[in-house]
Order: structure tokens, then C-alpha cells, then sequence
């Protein structure tokens, strides 16, 4: 039956009131209107749906809602918008790193995270970062030159 | 666009239900959720649906088609001086749309940036036939081209009245008319329409493709674009990397319920009996849908769906027939993985001559020798990442779809027919979806969503699951080919033979609506495009097609070619290596197109192509071999060279593509860009079907049904370089397609490339490690 629970997504609180076993996707969605994770297979298998989770990239299509309380959320819409696009979201227009982009949320904040971590990585080391993130059109070349792209800035930032 | 986000929920075009539940919500202060699309057109838009709504002067439909003729159905400029063209073409994830709207902004002399885009919608936009076929720029370019062109006529005319001057003083340019000699005197396109429709006859007759639109207005002289040919950036990049872009599964209405298919344990298994005593706990929970072999349900939540549908039987694992809430019939029909190509070669169809000429046997017996070999390809599937979406809103009278379809307007027609409904009671509103390769399940999922919104009263979001999509979408079918051929003691090509068995590549039975029994659609129709280019004297090329091989088969990018030019660029490189001669060369002396031989030598030239023939045992030891292949194809007149270096691991069997070069030649080229980006999208799926894709079966459904079972390339795959040439691009040579073609040569150029390396022939895609390493250790 509904819990309500606490969320804390991109520096806000919200209340949400939801079966406890809702994986996190769908609270994310369809009650908080956060479209920057996506649906792709509900398998944790193409990364379409991945979010921050005390800044670690996770699938959040295979995430309990309960389990994200008491943490850090952090979306797509989190790290930037049209008007103030982050470092990483002005990397994959300056490529022009999308073709349908519907994977794209995925590249964005799986990238973002492992920078965060390894911020002079090698290309070899961001197609591995990147290996579990599913592309059907083909953007893999774009998508690469924007996450060392956006590893450049970072550095001269 | 900065202005996403100034649309509300369109609710006009809702249903009569819908509009009922509309007024409710209105009146009692009711949530009406957002949810964002074009821009400023909006406004034009809404008054569209609203007139419609009301009923265009002369029509009782509650959604009339708009008039072709019309210059107010293509293009609208607004107050603030912006502009929205109106095109029933669909973005798909690869840009085409983008390369309209930079012809009318060209023809128009409309700045690019203020100039907006609205696509698909049935009673907003021309039906200019499906978004298919690499046909967008070819086909409606011109159409586009030609309204644009009228609308600025009819500008001028406007501001000729307006100064009390004619024409000819007149000078049009980036969104203003301006007096020639006094440029003081100007006025915007927005101010001198000042808010009105363009309600002129610019003229048009035929009919989608065929359609031509203001067929004697005066066109701009190309040498003077500066935005075609330009590399523009695209529009929705922005929202698509912020989350801000509203992709169609993104799409919320007011009073939505969530619902979930449950399919059929096989593919022909009946509905026996629904248990539904186990669901009614389930928090959300609505209702079972259930009609004939139908079964889907809807819930509040689309976790309550999901759960609902899982306890019916909708999962990645299912265990049998009866594994599930919904029992079903056990049914065994489907031939195994293995076996398909047989029942492809026995399945009943129709023949069709491709070339004959001179005489094949004769050729054959004659020659001093002779080749023979079969190319089998498998099933293939869209595997778009974001799975098939639709909402439906159907009424007693009327109904509404929010939806992703190719082809919204033949969408529309289809509908009507499942719902038996007049086609102006039913709308279409186009809304992007993840991207497609062709007919996925975006059209079936319509018909899922519409059966399930009949029978619950409310509008319905209807998402297939991963294994749905996986399991069910149309599927690129496999392909069975023969091949025989004949060298001289000189090593000329004294006979070719090339018979394929194709089975259909445009089967539209929608899925749902075989399911209630009561099918709409049209099976068993259409070839893919086959091409034989080469000159030899004695040739018999051949394709019996049209047949069905159990699941539903349909157009999967460059359908049927990509397939036909793997087996006959391959088995072309394999008579070059038989007669020692180098591969490039060999294709020449075969050929007279001279935009072929084009681009086969720019591709060489940017790969630095040095003259040998392949393998010739130099490398004959050592754990990785290299290679290099070469193909090339001409789809829709689009004419393509690949040339790759791959590299062959033969402890593992496993192939890594090192580089690509592409030469494309498809004419002037819209956006150099948005065309390379193409290039490269289609070179990197078509290396991953080469490579990994294959839909397997048990005897009752596909088993592969994930990611896992169903594995596509991923990053640490991906070349080093890939390499862009852009033939004949200039106005000289009028723009044909850039959609497909460059997908067809990269099975060819794969196995040609490992051929090259380590002497061994690759006839059967995919090229897994398994099967590579087998073929290397039978050499």
C-alpha cells in the first residue's frame, strides 16, 4: 500500500506518496515530471534510466523508491537547462552528440559522473566508462568527442 | 528553442469523452499538466485545432485535413516575426526535418533561428506521405521549396501594396521587405501579416511523393543559398540533453490511465481463460482488457500496470503456456533459428527478374572456372532504446492518438478502420519518439492503446515493456542467397548468377488488431530495392519475394539492400581474390555509372588505396591479422563507398573494425553536418548488425527478447576514425536520399576486410566470435 515518503531530488525535498516497492524511474517520471531518465528496458541492462545517487551513476529503473530515501538524487534537469546548460550538456551540443537522444540522458550523467572522478581520462577509458550505455543510432563517435570535450573544459575550468 | 516550454496541454483535440472531461476539469479548477512541443506556433496551431474542433467553414468532421493548396497549410508567420512550417514529414532521430526547414528558410529568406517546425499532426499538416525510404530531402524538399517560395511571393506582394510600389523595387531579406534604394522603408514579414492566416491559393495537385505544390512560382537560383549547404545546429539538441524536450513517452494527458500488453505465449497461441482474482491488490489496479486473443490491463499508475501485467504473464522469463494468470494455448509452429532459411526458400511467393542478359549457362560451362557459394542473413530487429509508445483517447464518435508513428497520416487512416470511424472523426498528434529505423511497433502500439481506451472509457498510455518490443516489433526478415559465377583463364567474369528468396519486407498487419480478429493492414506486399550495377555480358539476377516466414516482417532500414549488397560485394570480392586481382580495380572494369566509379575512387583516395589483390598468405602467423575490404552500393540513386581496416583476434575470433572511410554521393547536401552525423549512425548500427544482431526462436516465440540475448555494439567496439567524403555536392546534382545508403556496404566491407587478413570467407552474419573462430580453425 502507499508510504509517503521523503525524496531529495536535485537540492529539493519532495513528498511522494507510493507503494514503497515503485522502482525509483517510475516516482521520478510520472509524480516529480522529471523526464531526463528514461524507460529503456526495466533490466538495468542499457542505461537509458540513469540518475546520480550520491553523485554514483545508477539505474534507477531497477531501484526501489525506498531505497534512494535519505540520499542524494540528482537528474538530468539537475545538472543544467537550456539557459545554463553544465559543462558536460555544452560538450554534447558543441558536437552536436545526438541523433534521437533518447540514450542520451544515460551518456550525460554516466559521463559526468566517472569525470568527476577521473577528470584526465584516456578515449579507451571513456568508451569503458561509457560500455554499459546502449546507443541504437549510432552517436557513439559524438558522444565520445563530447565527454573529452567536456573533460577539457573541466580541466582548464 | 527557448520556447519549449510555452505550451500547455493541447487538450482541444481530445475526445468526446475527453472534451467532456475537459470542461469538468475547467470547471472545476482541475489539473491540466503541461507538457511542451514546438514553439510559437502554438498559438496558429490551437486556432487550428480549435477551427477544426468547431468545424471548418463547409465540413462537419470534427478533424478536416488540411487543403495542400492553401498556403496557410504550410506556413505561418506570427506577430512577433517568427515562423512555423508545417510539414507532414516526422523527425526520427536523424535530422531530415531540420534540412526542410532550412529550405524554406532559404526560399522564404527567413532567418533559420526564428523559423519553427511543426511535423506530423493530422489536422496541422499535408500528408507527404511516410517518413521512409531516405526520401524526406528528395521528395519533400521540393514541396517545401516550392510553398516557401509562393509564401515569399505573396510577402512581396503584401509590402507592394503596403508601399504602393511594385515588386520589382521590393527587396526581401531575413524576414523583411525593404524598399530598394531607401532601406529605411522596411517592414517584417510579422508586421505585414500581422497576426492573419495565410489564406492564399498557391495551388497543388497529386498526392504524398507525387504531390506537387506551387508548381510555377519563381525558385531562388541556388547559387546564391547561404543557409542550404550550410552546417546549421540543430534545434533540439538543447532540450534533448537538459531534459527539457518532450519526447512522446513523456506525453501526459488529463484522466490518463497506464496500461501494459500481455502477448500471446506463442505466436499464433489462443486465450483460454483470465484468472483476475490474484490482481485486484494490486494498488491501481483498474481493469483487465481482454477481447478475443487480446489481453491487456490498465491501472492508475503505470507501476500498477506493470506489476498487473507481470502476474498475467508479461515478463522476460516465461516459463510456458500457462505461466501466468492468462492461460494460454500451447502452440509449437515456428521453425528453429536454424532452420528459418528453409522455409524462406519453400515459403510461396512471387518471382521477380532483376537483370537478364546474355547466357548464364552457357557462361558457366564454357569457363575455366567456376564459383559458387549461399549467404544467409538472420532476423533482424529496431531495438529502439525508448520501447513503443501511444496514447489513445477514444470516444464514441471520435478519437485522439498522441503518437510517434512514421506515418501519422496513414496512422490515422488505420485507426479509423479498427475503430470503424469516419477518418476526419480521427486525430493524430504527431509527438517524437525514440528514434526508428523503420516500422517498429509505433503503429501497433497505437492499436494496442486504442482497444484498450475503448473498453476502459478513459484516455490510455499504453509503453510496451523490453520484451515486447524485442519480441514483437516488425522484424527485417532473414534472407537466403545463391550465388555462381564463372572466370575466363584472363580472369574475366564470363557469368554472373545471383537469385535471392526474400520474404516480405511490408507486412502492416497491425498486431492488435489480428488478435480481436478483425485485421487492418495489408500483408505480403512490396521487394526491398535490389540493384545490379555491374556489366558482365552474361547475367541472371533474380528475387522470389512476397512470401511470409511466421512473424510479422517490415521495412527495416535500407530493407532487403543491405542484405542483397552484403552477398553480391562479397561474392564479387571473392572472384577478384580468385582471379589475383585487386578488389577496387576488379569493380571498375565491370562498371559504367560514373557517380559509382566516383565515389569508389574518392573513398580510395582518402583511404590512400594502394593496388594488390586481397589475402595472398601475408600473414601467415601471429595472434591478431589485419585487413582491409572495400563495397559499394548504389540505394535510391544514392551512391556509397566504404573501405575499412579491421583487425581479426584468431585465438578469439573476434573482429575489431579499426576504421572507416565513407564516400557518399547523394547530391547537394542540406546540412553537411546533420548528413555526416547520418553517416556515421548508420555506419556504426550496420557494423553492429554485421557483427552481433540476431533474433532467435523456440518453436512458439523469440527467445530473444533483451539486451543480453540480443546484444548490439557497444562503445568498446566502436572504430577509431570514421571518415566522411561528400561527393558531388553541389546544386548541379539535385539532392536524393541520405537516410540508408551508407548502411549497405558495411557487411561487404567487413567481410572482405577479414577475408584480406586471414584468407577465410565469411558467408553468414552475424560474425560473432563463435562462429569466426570456427571458420578460421576449418581454414
Amino acid at each position: 500500500m502507499a508510504k509517503t515518503m521523503a525524496l531529495k531530488v536535485n537540492s529539493e525535498t519532495h513528498s511522494v506518496s507510493v507503494d514503497p516497492g515503485t522502482m525509483l524511474l517510475y516516482v521520478l517520471r510520472d509524480d516529480l515530471k522529471l523526464h531526463g531518465p528514461k524507460f529503456g528496458c526495466g533490466l538495468s541492462e542499457c542505461g537509458a534510466c540513469t540518475i546520480h545517487l550520491d553523485g554514483k551513476a545508477v539505474h534507477s529503473c531497477v531501484l526501489p523508491v525506498e531505497a534512494a530515501v535519505g540520499h542524494h538524487i540528482t537528474t538530468l534537469e539537475g545538472l543544467g537547462t537550456v539557459e545554463k546548460p553544465s559543462p558536460m550538456q555544452q560538450a554534447f551540443i558543441d558536437e552536436q552528440a545526438v541523433q534521437c537522444g533518447y540514450c542520451i540522458n544515460g551518456m550525460i550523467m554516466t559521463a559526468s559522473a566517472f569525470l568527476a572522478q577521473h577528470p584526465n581520462p584516456s578515449r579507451d577509458e571513456i568508451k569503458q566508462a561509457l560500455n554499459g550505455n546502449l546507443c541504437r543510432c549510432g552517436t557513439h563517435m559524438r558522444i565520445v568527442r563530447a565527454v573529452q570535450r567536456a573533460a577539457k573544459t573541466g580541466r582548464q575550468a | 528553442m527557448s520556447t519549449r516550454r510555452d505550451r500547455v496541454a493541447d487538450t482541444s483535440g481530445l475526445s468526446d469523452f475527453g472534451a467532456e472531461r475537459r470542461r469538468f476539469l475547467k470547471n472545476s479548477g482541475g489539473l491540466v499538466l503541461a507538457f511542451s512541443l514546438f514553439g510559437p506556433a502554438v498559438a496558429l496551431a490551437d486556432e487550428r485545432s480549435a477551427r477544426a474542433a468547431g468545424g471548418a467553414p463547409g465540413s462537419t468532421a470534427p478533424f478536416p485535413s488540411v487543403d495542400p493548396a492553401n498556403l496557410d497549410a504550410w506556413l505561418a508567420i506570427h506577430p512577433d516575426n517568427t515562423a512555423t512550417l508545417f510539414t507532414g514529414k516526422v523527425e526520427q532521430g536523424n535530422g531530415s526535418p531540420n534540412a526542410l526547414l532550412q529550405i524554406a528558410a532559404e526560399e522564404l529568406d527567413f532567418p533559420f533561428e526564428r523559423f519553427h517546425l511543426v511535423m506530423g499532426t493530422t489536422t496541422e499538416t499535408v500528408d507527404q506521405g511516410p517518413s521512409y525510404g531516405s526520401m524526406a530531402v528528395r521528395y519533400a524538399g521540393p514541396q517545401v521549396r516550392h510553398a516557401a517560395a509562393a509564401g515569399r511571393q505573396v510577402l512581396l506582394d503584401m509590402a507592394s501594396k503596403h508601399f504602393g510600389v511594385p515588386v520589382d523595387r521590393l527587396m526581401a531579406q531575413n524576414g523583411r521587405i525593404a524598399m530598394n534604394g531607401s532601406p529605411k522603408r522596411a517592414i517584417t514579414y510579422g508586421e505585414l501579416v500581422d497576426g492573419k492566416r495565410l489564406d492564399v491559393t498557391i495551388g497543388a495537385s497529386g498526392k504524398r511523393f507525387d504531390m506537387k505544390v506551387a508548381p510555377d512560382v519563381k525558385l531562388k537560383d541556388p547559387s546564391k543559398y547561404t543557409v542550404v549547404g550550410k552546417s546549421v545546429l540543430r534545434k533540439d539538441i538543447p532540450g534533448k540533453v537538459t531534459g527539457e524536450f518532450t519526447y512522446l513517452q513523456d506525453v501526459k494527458v488529463p484522466g490518463m490511465l497506464h496500461g501494459r500488453v500481455v502477448r500471446p505465449y506463442g505466436i499464433e497461441s489462443k486465450l483460454l481463460n483470465v484468472d483476475e482474482s490474484g490482481l485486484k491488490d494490486i494498488p491501481g489496479f483498474v481493469q483487465v482488457v481482454r477481447e478475443r486473443n487480446f489481453l491487456g490491463v490498465v491501472a492508475e499508475t503505470e507501476w500498477g500496470a506493470i506489476q498487473a501485467a507481470q502476474k498475467l504473464g508479461s515478463k522476460l522469463m516465461r516459463r510456458g503456456p500457462t505461466d501466468g494468470l492468462a492461460k494460454w494455448s500451447d502452440w509449437q509452429g515456428l521453425a528453429a533459428t536454424d532452420e528459418v532459411w528453409n522455409v524462406v526458400r519453400k515459403a510461396p511467393g512471387k518471382d521477380m527478374v532483376v537483370a537478364s542478359h546474355g547466357d548464364v549457362d552457357k557462361g558457366l560451362k564454357g569457363a575455366q572456372r567456376t564459383f559458387k557459394a549461399t549467404y544467409l542473413t538472420p532476423f533482424q530487429t529496431h531495438g529502439s532504446i525508448g520501447p513503443e509508445c501511444a496514447i489513445a483517447d477514444v470516444g464514441k464518435k471520435q478519437a485522439v492518438f498522441w503518437a510517434g508513428t512514421q506515418m501519422p497520416h496513414q496512422a490515422r487512416r488505420d485507426m479509423a478502420q479498427l475503430l470503424h470511424l469516419p477518418v476526419e472523426n480521427v486525430e493524430v498528434k504527431w509527438i517524437e519518439a525514440s528514434g526508428q529505423y523503420g516500422r517498429n511497433g509505433l503503429e501497433h502500439v497505437m492499436a494496442d492503446a486504442a482497444i484498450m481506451s475503448r473498453a476502459a472509457g478513459r484516455p490510455v498510455r499504453v509503453q510496451w515493456m523490453r520484451w515486447d518490443s524485442h519480441g514483437w516489433d516488425p522484424k527485417e526478415p532473414p534472407i537466403a542467397q545463391d550465388l555462381e559465377a564463372a572466370l575466363d583463364a584472363h580472369g574475366n567474369v564470363t557469368a554472373w548468377r545471383h537469385h535471392m528468396w526474400i520474404p516480405t519486407l511490408s507486412d502492416t498487419r497491425l498486431l492488435a488488431s489480428e488478435l480481436i480478429g478483425k485485421p487492418v493492414g495489408k500483408e505480403n506486399l512490396g521487394h526491398g530495392a535490389i540493384g545490379y550495377e555491374y556489366t558482365f555480358a552474361n547475367a541472371d539476377v533474380a528475387c522470389h519475394g512476397e512470401s511470409r516466414v511466421g512473424v510479422i516482417t517490415a521495412w527495416m532500414r535500407a530493407p532487403g539492400q543491405f542484405e542483397t549488397t552484403f552477398a553480391m560485394e562479397s561474392f564479387i570480392d571473392e572472384l577478384a581474390a580468385a582471379a589475383k586481382q585487386d578488389p577496387l580495380e576488379f569493380r571498375l572494369k565491370y562498371l559504367k555509372d560514373q557517380r559509382a566509379i566516383g565515389v569508389l575512387k574518392a573513398a580510395a583516395k582518402q583511404y590512400g588505396w594502394q593496388s594488390r589483390p586481397a589475402f595472398q598468405h601475408r600473414q601467415k602467423s601471429g595472434a591478431k591479422a589485419t585487413g582491409r575490404g572495400i563495397a559499394w552500393v548504389n540505394r535510391d540513386d544514392t551512391r556509397v563507398a566504404t573501405i575499412a581496416d579491421v583487425e581479426v583476434d584468431r585465438r578469439t575470433g573476434a573482429i575489431r573494425v579499426i576504421r572507416v572511410v565513407v564516400a557518399h554521393d547523394c547530391g547537394m547536401v542540406i546540412s553537411p553536418d546533420g548528413m555526416r552525423n547520418q553517416i556515421e549512425g548508420n555506419v556504426i548500427q550496420s557494423m553492429s548488425r554485421t557483427l552481433h544482431e540476431e533474433v532467435t526462436f523456440d518453436h512458439a516465440h523469440v527467445t530473444s527478447r533483451d539486451w543480453a540475448s540480443y546484444p548490439i555494439l557497444t562503445f568498446n567496439e566502436i572504430p577509431d576514425t570514421i571518415e566522411t567524403v561528400l561527393v558531388n555536392d553541389s546544386p548541379d546534382y539535385p539532392s536524393t536520399g541520405g537516410g540508408e545508403p551508407s548502411t549497405c556496404p558495411t557487411a561487404a566491407v567487413i567481410s572482405n576486410a577479414v577475408y584480406d587478413a586471414t584468407g577465410v570467407r565469411l558467408r553468414q552474419t552475424p560474425f560473432r566470435p563463435e562462429r569466426v573462430k570456427a571458420a578460421l580453425s576449418r581454414a
